[in-house]
């Protein structure tokens, strides 16, 4: 993600149509905004024209109290509504600065879950994590203050310009103005400088950020290999690249400030030493010497208003195209052009020719893959580590895609069938079983979402994890923790059995889903299946002969290829690969018959 | 857990404002170095004035009514006056420009280290908290804390302390300026003063609540990020992208409402100032008036007076903003000292052995055992292994198999009786010495980013590439690894989702070897092995183990009927012990699942 980010060309941050359809979308928002704004300034204006008048009043000693009474009340009247002015735009610029924030991190997270597993692979959570926190902060930094002082800049500095070059010598306001066209080009050049610091230092944040994540999941390995002291070593090699690049980063923009001090205050010099050329040989009078000074120090403000502008501006960008390098990247898995109308999926599958190489990667996983089986029927699969068993369950799921005329459901190609109503029609039990940190409760009935307390009870019973949870003083309450670290290995598997089973689905997909639990439980479970699932699909990948023996039809998976296929019998028959493997598990015993 | 924190924060309160001070204790000279800078340039930005002054008043006056006529003489002198005054006032535009740069990075830097020690602190004390904590707190607030938290406190060191002494400074002089100025009109100018305590106060208290607020839904909405994104798959295949966005979308709008409600309060607060600078001069005006009626003051005390109490107001507006940085920071560095504060790992006694290696007899007497109070996941139980013995345990899920080992790594500790390692209390000995002897294979898998290599030495660079590859032969890892692009120098992302779950398990079971163990614990360490390559790995670990205690639980009775022992848990307690033979004439639970499993091998 990152090296793709330091390859594309910059541009700025209100040139992102992303961000220019927000503004239009909120620019009665933005409008009402800078309305107050320049209400306020211009009310906050009259308040030294008021009291200075008043003062000229007490001065002449020819005034009345209730003169004074009602100039008081005018005053405080007009602060009431600077008052309700300041609120105003706060509410309308930050404000929608804030809604904005929102609107793109809902965008970011719509689109995540758009993302493939390939994506997920490359974009660790830690690192995603600081883009949706920590770089839409200097975006919405932009799209609040960022605004505000923009407006202020320009409203402020134009003012002055404008009487400046209006009322004095033109010439003046040029050898004036000429050192404050320096900041163009420095801002410019500068700008640049600062954003590539910016984007430096957020990606050492996000580093950062995906480093103690990691660590932190890796908790326990940490700890039962006691490497706390170096991983301690090597967090500190990442917070010193933070360090660095921060500094880095500082270093220039905390140079802004100052330097848009010192340009203002190079243009003063030359305006002293120059304007008092000119006012010596009388081209222009004392009065204008002295208002085009003021004019100038009027000036510092929205200069140094300026750098802290670009300051903003520069981080926005940088952290912008971070932002927009999730959302522009491209959805991989979707539905496709020609879709077929279909809104309802019967479980029958065909492979036809299936061959299979992860993204990136060199390896064929999946060689010339065939096979079918009808609806109702329950399909084994077994084969050595790394033979490609998962790789070619998730295919089913569309986790990663095939080509195009090699896989169908129900007489469908795979990549014509609606992605939602693929998935909403296939239960899947992962071979690591992923569980959210909610009730027990709520982790069955995941797919489902119903809250059907007896449904949920029954998927449970079924998968035989019912006693277990009802031995638990919250019951069904339980909160599991992240990834239901408080749980037992078979207790997971047998709460993710569950979540698949209560969608009733046409197809089932079991992947390794028994490894952790002990033969009895295994055993009820797989009788539970056998009666629930009649008429529907089943897969069941496994390790052990005996959870697929009673399959209608088993495979043989070695290094991707199909070696064998048929019923147990057949391929008992056949003294390959499985004959071994059964003879391997079954030796252990006839090894015990003879002691 | 959770929970707790935040009851915790309330105790913090002042507290926290003096901790964080003395993170900057070891800074101060640097901080009175910038304070030092400021009063100059404060001295050299008053002496700029007084220049443009006296171009004016030294060498243009004369200029004032057109068409004088002056000698070219007396017009050259001038020049060069003005010229020189200019490149004076060019000379002090440098200093400020140098010393202002020179002050922002003195105080970034220290700014910087300081947040430096605080994430190194905390990370080394978050590492050290017992493995209960990270089960009662997801790892995106965690992860929050240590980034982000420790990010919202810079401003507090690179603004804030410097900042505050100077309007502090400020606002005295002025006050000071006013009362010796005149003392009645400052006494009415001051009565605005009790409503700006009042009102700071009422906005801290607010302020201060709400940000804790923000914090909290800013790591509600990382931990939510997190999680989601780790468990993305399920989400898409159980195709309830729609659900969970609403659920996102509900964070996501909480945060906003808090940021709104700051909103809010900051925009009521801030105009406040202007409102109380308006009503001191309309005070100073109908008192004022009265009193140049009277004839006490003059109206140039008035215009004075007016210009004092706008001064006046600028370092309380300044400080007022101060005041938010402080409550921001505060409320993060509650968070982050909630986790300095927590227990670190299970208290190690000062006197703690140290053991170089175990002779490998561990001996359980009388357990008792529950990670919730009053939920006893062991009762009771007791046994013995001894030294090189090889014990099986088995029995249902659930039964409390793993949570025994997690007890001899003394990841919790028990609450009643006692477990021994070589006849020493685990109390007794330092926890590194315990946990490096004992080479525990986890259940659940975790591999890190990096390569093949890094993940099965960790981070001991000691562990040489020979040995790698020697364990990886031994549990037949080599096998698979040989095939990889790379070999043993192939990218590992995380949590190695790119190696297929068995390929994963043989990685870390290579890992648990190479570190030569004297105790080797194996949870389910085959449970997504192939037959095939199970048996394998039992050949080798026979030889491998010989003469060094193992313990190892499975559900595959196979795979644990040649132990010497083989202890059968059922709901916690210990119901069969004995080996393969004793067991099956008990005709007992051990019995029923072997015949189970023999069975449906049929
Ligand atoms: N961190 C925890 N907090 C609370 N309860 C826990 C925690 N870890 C485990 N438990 C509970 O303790 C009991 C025993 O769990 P344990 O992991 O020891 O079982 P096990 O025998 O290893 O099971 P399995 O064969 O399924 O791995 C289970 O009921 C489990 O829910
Ligand atoms: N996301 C991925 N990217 C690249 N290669 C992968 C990915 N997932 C798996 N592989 C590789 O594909 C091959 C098949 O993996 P797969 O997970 O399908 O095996 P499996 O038969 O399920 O094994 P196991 O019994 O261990 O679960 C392996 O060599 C693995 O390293
Ligand atoms: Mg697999």
């Amino acid at each position: 993600m990152n090296n793709k980010i330091k390859s594309k060309k910059t541009t700025g941050f209100m040139k992102s149509n992303y961000i220019r359809a927000f503004l239009k979308k909120y620019k009665f928002n933005y409008l009402l905004g800078v309305i107050s704004l320049i209400v306020v300034d211009i009310a906050q204006t009259r308040v030294p024209i008021i009291v200075g008048s008043v003062i000229d009043q007490i001065e002449s000693k020819n005034f009345h109290m209730t003169l004074i009474s009602s100039v008081i009340i005018k005053l405080v009247s007009i602060s009431i509504a600077i008052y309700i002015g300041r609120i105003a735009w706060r509410f309308f610029i930050f404000g929608t600065g804030r809604s904005i924030e929102k609107d793109i991190r809902n965008d970011m997270f719509l689109h995540l879950e758009k993302m493939s597993s390939r994506y997920f692979q490359d974009n660790t959570p830690g690192e995603i994590m600081a883009y949706m926190t920590n770089d839409l902060e200097a975006v919405r930094m932009v799209l609040g203050p960022g605004i505000l002082f923009l407006i202020d800049v320009l409203a402020m500095g134009t003012i002055t310009l404008y009487s400046m070059i209006v009322q004095i010598d033109p010439l003046l306001t040029l050898a004036g103005v000429v050192p404050l066209l320096l900041i163009a080009v420095s801002v410019r050049i500068m700008g640049r400088e600062n954003r590539k610091r910016f984007r430096n230092k957020q990606e050492a944040f996000a580093e950062l950020s995906k480093f103690v994540q990691e660590q932190l999941t890796g908790i326990k390995v940490i700890k039962s290999f006691v490497q706390e002291e170096k991983t301690i070593d090597a967090f500190e090699r990442n917070v010193k690249r933070t360090y660095e690049k921060n500094m880095h980063l500082i270093k220039i923009q905390s140079l802004m400030h100052p330097f848009m001090q010192f340009i203002s205050g190079l243009a003063l010099a030359v305006a002293i030493g120059y304007g008092g050329y000119i006012t010596i040989k009388q081209r222009i009078t004392l009065g204008d010497f002295t208002a085009f000074i003021q004019y100038l120090s009027m000036l510092v403000w929205p200069m140094v208003a300026t750098g802290m502008t670009i300051n903003i501006f520069a981080s926005g960008a940088a952290s912008l195209e971070r932002v927009e390098s999730i959302l522009n990247e491209p959805v991989e898995i979707k539905d496709s052009e020609n879709l077929s109308n279909i809104d309802t999926l019967l479980g029958s599958i065909e492979v036809k020719n299936l061959n299979y190489k992860y993204p990136n990667t060199e390896n064929q996983v999946l060689k010339n893959i065939n096979f079918k089986i009808e609806k109702g029927q329950t399909l084994g699969i077994i084969g050595r580590t790394g033979s490609g068993k998962t790789t070619l369950v998730t295919l089913l799921l569309r986790l990663f895609d095939v080509d195009k005329n090699t896989v169908f459901i129900n007489g469908e190609d795979l990549l014509n069938i609606p992605l939602k109503l693929l998935r909403e029609n296939i239960g899947y039990v992962p071979q690591d079983n992923f569980l959210f940190s909610d009730t027990i409760k709520n982790n069955i009935d995941f797919g489902v979402r119903k809250g059907e307390m007896d449904k949920i009870i029954e998927a449970a019973k079924d998968s035989v994890v019912h006693e277990n949870i009802i031995d638990f003083k919250d019951g069904y309450e339980t909160v599991v923790g992240e990834r239901g670290v408080v749980l037992s290995g078979g207790q997971k598997q047998r709460i993710s059995i569950a979540r698949a089973l209560i969608k009733n689905p046409e197809i089932l997909i079991l992947d390794d889903s028994v490894s952790a639990v002990d033969t009895d439980t295994e055993e009820k479970i797989l009788k539970h299946l056998n009666e629930k699932r009649k008429g529907k699909t089943n897969i069941i990948i496994a390790h052990r002969i005996s959870t697929i023996q009673n399959s209608d039809k088993i495979i043989v998976l070695d290094d991707g290829k199909i070696v064998e296929s048929g019923t147990h019998k057949e391929l008992v028959h056949k003294k390959g690969l499985y004959h071994s493997i059964y003879e391997k598990q079954l030796l252990e015993k006839m090894l015990e018959e003879q002691k | 857990m959770i929970k707790k924190n935040f009851k915790n924060n309330k105790k913090y309160g002042n507290t926290s404002y003096i901790r964080l001070l003395n993170y900057a204790k070891p800074h101060t000279m640097k901080f009175i170095f910038a304070i030092l800078i400021i009063l100059f340039i404060v001295v050299i930005e008053l002496y700029q004035p007084v220049l443009i002054g006296d171009v004016v008043d030294k060498f243009l006056v004369h200029y004032g009514i057109a068409e004088s006529n002056i000698d070219t003489n007396l017009n050259n002198s001038n020049i060069i006056g003005v010229v020189k005054i200019a490149l004076v006032y060019f000379a002090s535009v440098v200093a400020i420009f140098l010393l202002s740069y020179a002050q922002a990075i003195i105080l970034s830097r220290t700014g910087q280290k300081i947040i430096y020690n605080i994430r190194m602190e905390l990370f080394n004390h978050l590492i050290k908290l017992p493995i209960n904590f990270f089960t009662n707190n997801p790892i995106g607030k965690l992860v929050t804390r240590v980034t982000n938290d420790t990010e919202a406190l810079n401003e507090m060191y690179t603004s804030v302390i410097v900042n505050i002494l100077k309007s502090i400074f400020v606002l005295l002089g002025i006050v000071i300026t006013m009362i010796t100025y005149n003392f009645k009109l400052s006494l009415l100018t001051f009565t605005v003063i009790p409503f700006i305590v009042i009102f700071t106060f009422t906005f801290e208290k607010i302020s201060k609540k709400i940000h804790r607020q923000i914090r909290n839904k800013i790591s509600s909405i990382n931990a939510f990020i997190s999680e989601h994104v780790s468990g993305m798959r399920i989400v898409q295949v159980f195709a309830v992208e729609k659900e969970i966005f609403d659920k996102f979308d509900n964070e996501n709008e909480n945060l906003r409402k808090e940021h709104m409600k700051q909103l809010f309060t900051f925009s009521i607060y801030n105009p406040t100032n202007f409102v109380l600078n308006i009503t001191a001069v309309s005070i100073l005006i109908w008192f004022g008036s009265k009193m140049v009626l009277e004839g006490t003051i003059t109206v140039g005390t008035i215009v004075i007076f007016q210009r004092y109490i706008s001064k006046f107001f600028e370092p309380i507006q300044e400080l007022a903003e101060q005041l938010n940085i402080v409550q921001s920071a505060m409320a993060a560095s509650e968070r982050i000292f909630g986790i300095l504060d927590e227990e670190p790992e299970i208290k190690e006694d000062s006197n703690s052995i140290e053991l170089k290696s175990f002779k490998g007899k561990i001996e359980f007497k009388n357990v008792w055992f529950s990670y919730k109070e009053n939920e006893w996941i062991l009762k009771d139980v007791s046994f013995k292994v001894n030294p090189g013995e090889n014990v099986a345990f088995v029995g249902a899920t659930g039964a409390g198999k793993t949570t025994i080992q997690n007890l001899i790594c003394r990841y919790y500790d028990i609450q009643k009786g006692e477990i021994l390692i070589d006849d020493i209390n685990i109390k007794d000995i330092s926890l590194t010495s315990l946990r490096k002897n004992i080479g525990q294979m986890l259940q659940d898998v975790f591999l890190f980013s990096g390569n093949v290599k890094s993940n099965i030495r960790l981070l001991n660079e000691n562990i040489t590439d020979e040995e790698i590859i020697e364990s990886s032969k031994y549990v037949n890892a080599d096998n698979f690894i040989s095939k990889l692009s790379e070999v043993y120098d192939t990218h590992v992302i995380e949590n190695g989702a790119a190696f297929s779950a068995g390929q994963r398990q043989l990685i870390s079971f290579a890992r648990t070897l190479v570190f030569k163990p004297d105790i080797l614990i194996l949870d389910e360490a085959t449970a997504n092995i192939d037959t095939e390559t199970e048996v394998l790995i039992q050949d080798a670990l026979k030889k491998l183990m010989k003469g060094r205690t193992t313990l190892i639980v499975a559900h595959r009775l196979s795979t644990v009927q040649n132990s010497d022992k083989i202890i059968v848990m059922h709901k916690g307690e210990i119901r069969e012990e004995g080996n393969h033979q004793e067991l099956l004439s008990q005709k007992g639970i051990y019995y029923k699942l072997y015949k189970l499993q023999y069975e449906q091998a049929l």
